[in-house]
């Protein structure tokens, strides 16, 4: 069956096993989590628990590239009908945060395994410190709910009732829990059905050398498309926001090293390990799915045809030094890491960007805020927990378009609630939801809108959460002479008097007639914005999409009556600044990187290696908070020397280099 | 009728396809079934019709003045959104909620890829005029629109020259008089513009389907009305007496007056009908679970038929447009018999999505293609080009195939044969993907299924994705390629209507259901009247229903006197949802949000002629033919017209006949019915 002239049917087989199982998941979940979010996966893997086939529908997009390998040799002695599950993030690092629950079961030919299928589900709550686990300020893993290393959920057939009992006890919706686990092993099932079926259309050598194939043939795609890149070494950071309470940024650095058909991707120079849960458990594996998510993303916009699976990550080595935001060790907390992963992502289009310029994207808007409203509804008596449209988007201007309005790229899963569906289970009234105006990027292809939607609530200590903001201080950036885009913004009550900038918080508490505005980041522009055609940018300014200032500004183009006045437009034209550099970040972050430059960065990472990894996090804290008046490098030299000088404790590097021989 | 038709009665199916119009002919009086193909003339649309009557008068003596009923099916409206030619319209609707349409419901296809997009809306944004006004969910009304506000929007829509307006506004799914005020301040100022309200063309819950479904309304609606006004004069200029009727998307027929301005609820016409006709077809010869398979040049379409019933939903597609009226279930995969194949960098073989359509076509049919399709797979194969095709309107070329399929073989270092098979069984694999999820997403085990292929290509490949797919049964009707045009001569009339209601099942929501139930049977009673039906009727009602806190409803049917019952509506919905999602839950609050009403005029269902049952003998070949399957062999080749009841024989083989040919693998048992339908069973 490794004959190229069958593959095909093979990989069709498979991908209707993974398939299956997604429907078979999607139909008997219980949760809105597993049934509207689609915040789970699926897959079918081979001996070694690599996957090789996912659902191309259904689902998110993170995990075609997971191997659970390592979790499964947790286990002795498989028998048929055997399924094990974990949650724990450091524990054989399949699953990342305790939210999501793995489960896996192996797939028997005559007595030996051939197969596994597995997947993961959100649960909407594993216990611990706040409801739904999941917080920021949350600093260690203890805090984020009930832990399970890799073991047996059902053995032959039978669910071991003492673990029900035990999840049952310490989480606050046990019922859906215990609902969504049941559909996922009932999905499980069907992916061992299908595999059966496989086995006996294929046979057992054609099935293991056809997967084997699948494999083979997904990693030369990858390879194919590397060797199209051009050698080199390929650098970009880029930042969270805030990575604490605390609010100073994270940063996170790439080197991107093209090799002929493999590829290293260096995290060198990412922040510490975070005193709050945006870590990225990825236990040091130099393929893990996780770190890898971007990767998926920008070798399928190169080839379409590309088949998803583990082969795509072997040409690829990353290297996340241990005690960094993108590989803590424990306990550190992870409950928030989809924050970074977004900026891990926009990180990794970013080097492609220079890699292949004329084949990429700008950054896409890369905040895929979850908005969620907690009130009473004085028409029914009762309390509600509602979540309320997603507020994401705006796809980077790409080769030859602009970008996705609203949504696109990498959250191009998320799907919205209809308003009306809403505003009548949830005491809450739109003001608005659509585009707004001018966030796009200005490019000869222009970034995609941001999403901007308010409502106004009715009851008093009303509490809004807007989980994974962000790109509220720093752009989503322009490439190839692009511009940046607007920035997100969340505003109670706009336009009013009392109206409040909450800057990058992600909660908010409303009362009775208080109107919530909420804005994602647009996408970045792509190429010169003066090159666009003057027809698009008066289309634009027709359909409410770029105002006629910022058109003569950001375009120079000049509009009289809404028609193009070409001659004043060819002058103002003439007279424009091209911006010079790959990329376009405006001014909030180059403020920023006057005094945090790569210099400074380097030196505060070689501080911060040569720490223990429990000082880590405050030292940097520490640091930068004697930034004030102070620049680069020597400005971080000066300021960590105060640091030690305030705290004669922090241990001195020689002391620790000595101490480690 | 008047006595000159005393010996005749005439009833005729017309169905119209991307390359021919299919044309099912019965005369009642003698139980005579004609069948008939005639090319499609897209510069004229309509006029391949009086050619169709012609060569029917001609071959089977039917005259027009005795025809008491005509049924069409047309992809006139479906063409008009997929090439994008409809009217010009413009969007009225809520302030700050422009962008409805172009949002849509967020998610997109493709999500892997950092260039996915959504297609341009059909109104676009310069067209969208927001107008300040607002609904509650309860149906009370904070701020009422003006007719200022109305109507400096339908100035400036004049402005950019719209043909057209469509109105929507939010929870107009309530209350329709918002949008009925505005309606008329529209025709009071612009009386020249057709108008179309949300809550008129389909009063739903959710803003976005909503409107999109009116919007796809008012886009075809001037196409449509125009070619079905010149049906019906076309008609009546040959001196047919009957009013034609159209088959719709849910799978019953209307008149085609009606069609004129209800022309969303015909865009699935043709594919619906495709499926009642099936499940006809397949009553008839006892099969109750039923996979149909209806393979044309560029997608083949699979429905299921569930205990002998066509399965229906609300949410299907029009290319990138959601249509949001209850239609009859049908998949789509866009691999069909002109799919080209291909090889990839890396060597592997790869059918699709790219086609070669109708124009060029397959290699093999001569008119200038040149890459290797399915259709010249299986030609090269021996599968086709054995005997006269679409009466005699189409030669088969094999030579032109197998040099079509040679382009791939070389470079590979296969032979031709070997690399047609290939192709074949890779296009069965992509079908096999799809239908796996069907069966997947309706939660049935395929395997207790039949397979009933249809349309031009579906018996050439039906069997082998029987096989891949495990189904031991296939059911080969007699006249493949005219099951649309017969659906809908067997079809009845059929009127959906519903009222959204969004209340919690308890005895306080009695009144309002009993008072919806009571003016959704008026309404259905008025359209049955309206449509000229005089027959019996029947009304079936069902309620879309959920537990509090999800977000997809399903639809339960319901007893009028249910209505009264709440404990007896919840016991109805526990059980369905039960049989869908394998769980209920017996303490779970359950909302009721749409009731819903269909109004069925019952048509007198033909009687066709069948024989009565002959003993089994086994029947005789023809010839021999050399097919490709599993290495070159010579294999027996039946005439259709040959094959009557009682006959039988093995596979492989190959049966032909004037619209398509039905390949038989290995393994199968075949016998003919007495309907003169082929069942082939294959041993497990």
């Amino acid at each position: 069956m490794s004959d190229k002239m069958t593959l095909q049917v093979l990989a069709n087989h498979a991908r209707a096993a993974a398939e299956n199982m997604a429907y078979t998941l999607h139909r008997t979940a219980h949760s809105a989590f597993v049934k509207e979010t689609q915040d789970f996966t699926v897959m079918v893997m081979d001996r070694l628990g690599d996957t090789f086939a996912v659902p191309m529908e259904l689902g998110a997009t993170w995990y075609p590239g997971l191997t659970y390998g390592r979790a499964i040799e947790m286990i002795d002695d498989y028998c048929p009908g055997d399924v094990a599950f974990t949650n724990d993030p450091y524990s054989g690092h399949v699953a990342t945060h305790a939210p999501d629950t793995h489960l896996w079961k192996p797939v028997f030919h005559e007595g030996e395994v051939v197969a596994w299928t597995g997947g993961h589900i959100h649960n909407t709550d594993m216990g611990g410190a706040v409801p739904a686990s999941l917080s920021r300020s949350l600093t260690e893993i203890h805090q984020e709910g009930l832990r399970f290393p890799p073991m047996k959920l059902v053995n032959e057939g039978v669910f071991d009732a003492q673990i029900l009992r035990i999840m049952e006890t310490n989480v606050r919706k046990p019922n859906l829990n215990i609902g969504d686990i049941k559909a996922l092993v009932g999905a499980l099932n069907t992916g061992e059905r299908k595999v059966q079926a496989m086995l006996a259309r294929f046979g057992r050598d054609g099935f293991l050398s056809g997967v084997a194939a699948l494999k083979d043939q997904a990693e030369a795609q990858a390879r194919e498309i590397l060797r199209a890149i051009p050698d080199g070494e390929y650098s970009f950071a880029d930042y969270a926001d805030e990575d604490s309470d605390f609010a100073n940024p994270c940063r996170l650095n790439l080197t991107l090293r093209i090799r002929g058909d493999s590829a290293e991707l260096d995290f060198t120079g990412s922040d510490p390990q975070l005193g709050s849960s945006l870590n990225v458990p990825s236990g040091g594996d130099p393929r893990h799915t996780i770190l890898m998510v971007g990767v998926y993303y920008v070798l399928y916009t190169l080839n379409p045809q590309l088949l998803l699976n583990t082969g795509i990550t072997r040409p690829f080595t990353c290297i996340a030094p241990e005690g960094t935001v993108l590989n803590p060790v424990a306990p550190a907390a992870v409950g928030m890491r989809s924050l970074t992963c977004a900026r891990l992502r926009s990180v990794i289009f970013g080097a492609f960007s220079q890699a292949v310029p004329e084949r990429m994207p700008a950054a896409p808007a890369g905040n895929n805020c979850i908005v969620n409203v907690m009130t009473h509804d004085e028409r029914s008596g009762q309390k509600i927990i509602a979540a309320v449209n997603p507020v994401v988007g705006g796809g980077g201007g790409m080769p030859d378009r602009d970008g996705t309005n609203g949504s696109g790229a990498d959250a191009a899963y998320l799907r919205n609630t209809p308003i009306e569906i809403t505003e009548t289970e949830v005491p809450v009234e739109f003001v608005k939801y659509g585009l707004a105006r001018d966030t796009g990027g200005a490019g000869r292809w222009r970034g995609g809108l941001a999403t901007e939607m308010a409502f106004r609530v009715f009851a008093p200590d009303t509490r809004i959460t807007a989980r994974n903001r962000d790109r509220s201080r720093f752009r989503p950036w322009g490439v190839l002479g692009g511009r940046a885009a607007g920035l997100a913004e969340m505003v109670i009550n706009p336009g009013t008097p009392d109206a409040r900038q909450m800057g990058s918080a992600d909660t908010a508490i409303l009362q009775p007639g208080d109107v919530l505005s909420l804005r994602s980041a647009g996408g970045g522009g792509r190429g010169n914005p003066m090159e666009r055609e003057a027809w698009r940018v008066a289309l634009d300014v027709r359909r409410g999409q770029v105002s006629e200032e910022a058109a003569r500004a950001e375009y120079g183009v000049v509009l009289k009556a809404g028609e193009v006045d070409e001659a004043a437009t060819a002058k103002l034209r003439a007279e424009a600044r091209v911006h010079e550099g790959h990329f376009h970040y405006g001014p909030e972050r180059d403020t920023f990187e006057a005094q945090w430059s790569e210099a400074a960065y380097t030196r505060l990472t070689d501080i911060l290696t040569a720490l223990p990894v429990q000082w880590r996090f405050f030292v940097k804290t520490e640091i930068f908070r004697r930034m004030e008046g102070r620049v680069g490098a020597e400005g971080v030299s000066a300021a960590f020397d105060e640091t030690c000088a305030r705290f004669p404790d922090i241990p001195q590097p020689q002391a620790t280099a000595e101490a480690a021989e | 009728m008047d006595g000159i038709c005393a010996p005749a009665d005439w009833k005729v199916g017309v169905d119209i396809g991307g390359t021919f119009m299919d044309f099912c002919a019965l005369d009642t009086t003698s139980g005579r079934i004609a069948s008939l193909k005639v090319l499609t003339t897209p510069d004229d649309p309509g006029a391949e019709l009086l050619t169709g009557l012609d060569l029917l008068t001609e071959r089977e003596g039917l005259d027009p003045a005795c025809v008491t009923r005509f049924v069409h099916g047309t992809t006139v409206g479906i063409n008009t959104i997929l090439q994008r030619k409809g009217a010009k319209l413009a969007l009225v609707t809520n302030e700050g909620f422009e962008d409805v349409i172009e949002l849509a419901r967020l998610a997109m296809p493709d999500m892997y890829s950092l260039f996915c997009h959504r297609a341009e809306p059909l109104v676009p944004r310069d067209r969208i005029f927001g107008v300040p006004a607002r609904l509650r969910a309860d149906g009370s009304e904070p701020l009422a629109p003006t007719p200022e506000a109305v109507r400096e929007a339908v100035v400036q829509a004049r402005g950019v020259g719209v043909e057209g307006i469509v109105v929507s506004f939010l929870h107009s799914w309530r209350n329709g008089a918002q949008e009925t005020a505005v309606k008329a301040m529209i025709e009071a100022e612009a009386p020249d513009l057709f108008v179309f309200t949300s809550s008129e063309v389909w009063p739903v819950i959710r803003e976005y389907e909503r409107s999109s479904t009116t919007i796809l309304n008012g886009y075809v609606h001037p196409r449509v009305a125009g070619y079905l006004e010149a049906l019906e004069n076309r008609l009546a200029g040959r001196g047919v007496p009957t009013k034609a009727l159209l088959t719709k998307s849910n799978g019953g027929l209307m008149s085609a007056f009606e069609g004129r301005r209800d022309c969303v609820s015909m865009l699935l016409s043709g594919t619906a009908s495709g499926v009642i006709g099936a499940a006809w077809l397949a009553r008839q010869a006892g099969a109750s679970q039923v996979l149909t398979l209806d393979i044309g040049g560029t997608s083949a379409d699979f429905a299921l038929i569930v205990d002998g019933e066509v399965q229906y939903g609300a949410d299907e597609r029009i290319g990138d447009f959601p249509l949001y009226i209850p239609s009859v279930s049908v998949s789509s995969i866009a691999i069909g018999g002109g799919s080209i194949a291909s090889v990839d960098g890396h060597g592997v073989l790869r059918v699709g999505p790219e086609s070669a359509g109708s124009t060029p076509g397959p290699a093999c049919y001569g008119r200038g293609g040149t890459e290797p399709t399915v259709t010249d797979a299986m030609a090269v194969c021996g599968w086709l080009g054995q005997a006269e095709m679409a009466y005699g309107q189409l030669q088969i070329d094999r030579d032109l195939a197998r040099a079509a399929v040679a382009s791939l073989a070389e470079p590979m270092g296969r032979s031709v044969e070997e690399t047609a098979e290939a192709i074949l069984n890779i296009a069965v694999s992509e079908m096999f993907v799809e239908v796996e999820k069907l069966g997947s997403r309706a939660g049935v085990d395929l395997r207790d299924f039949t397979l009933m292929p249809f349309g031009g290509g579906g018996p050439m490949m039906g069997a082998f994705l029987a096989r891949e797919l495990g189904m031991s049964r296939v059911l080969a009707p007699r006249r493949p390629g005219v099951v649309s045009a017969l659906g809908g001569l067997v079809a009845d009339m059929r009127g959906d209507f519903l009222q959204t209601v969004f209340a919690g099942l308890d005895d306080s929501a009695v009144p309002q259901l009993r008072a919806a139930f009571d003016a959704l049977r008026r309404e259905g009673q008025a359209w049955l009247v309206a449509q000229g039906h005089d027959g019996a009727a029947q009304i079936r009602l069902s309620a879309d229903m959920r537990y509090a806190g999800q977000s997809y409803e399903i639809e339960t049917p319901l007893e009028p006197d249910w209505l009264s019952d709440p404990a007896r509506m919840a016991a109805a919905f526990h059980g369905t949802h039960r049989q869908i999602y394998d769980f209920e839950d017996q303490n779970g609050a359950i909302e009721i949000v749409n009731l819903r009403l269909s109004a069925i005029g019952l048509t007198p269902k033909p009687d066709m002629a069948q024989e009565s049952a002959v003993e089994a003998a086994p029947a005789v070949p023809a010839r021999q033919v050399r097919v490709h399957l599993n290495g070159t062999r010579d294999i027996p080749l039946f005439e259709r017209a040959n094959l009557v009841p009682g006959a039988a024989f093995h596979g492989p083989a190959v049966v032909c006949q004037e619209d398509t040919t039905l390949a038989v693998p290995d393994g199968a048992a075949a016998h003919v019915d007495r309907h003169l339908n082929i069942h082939l069973e294959f041993a497990e």
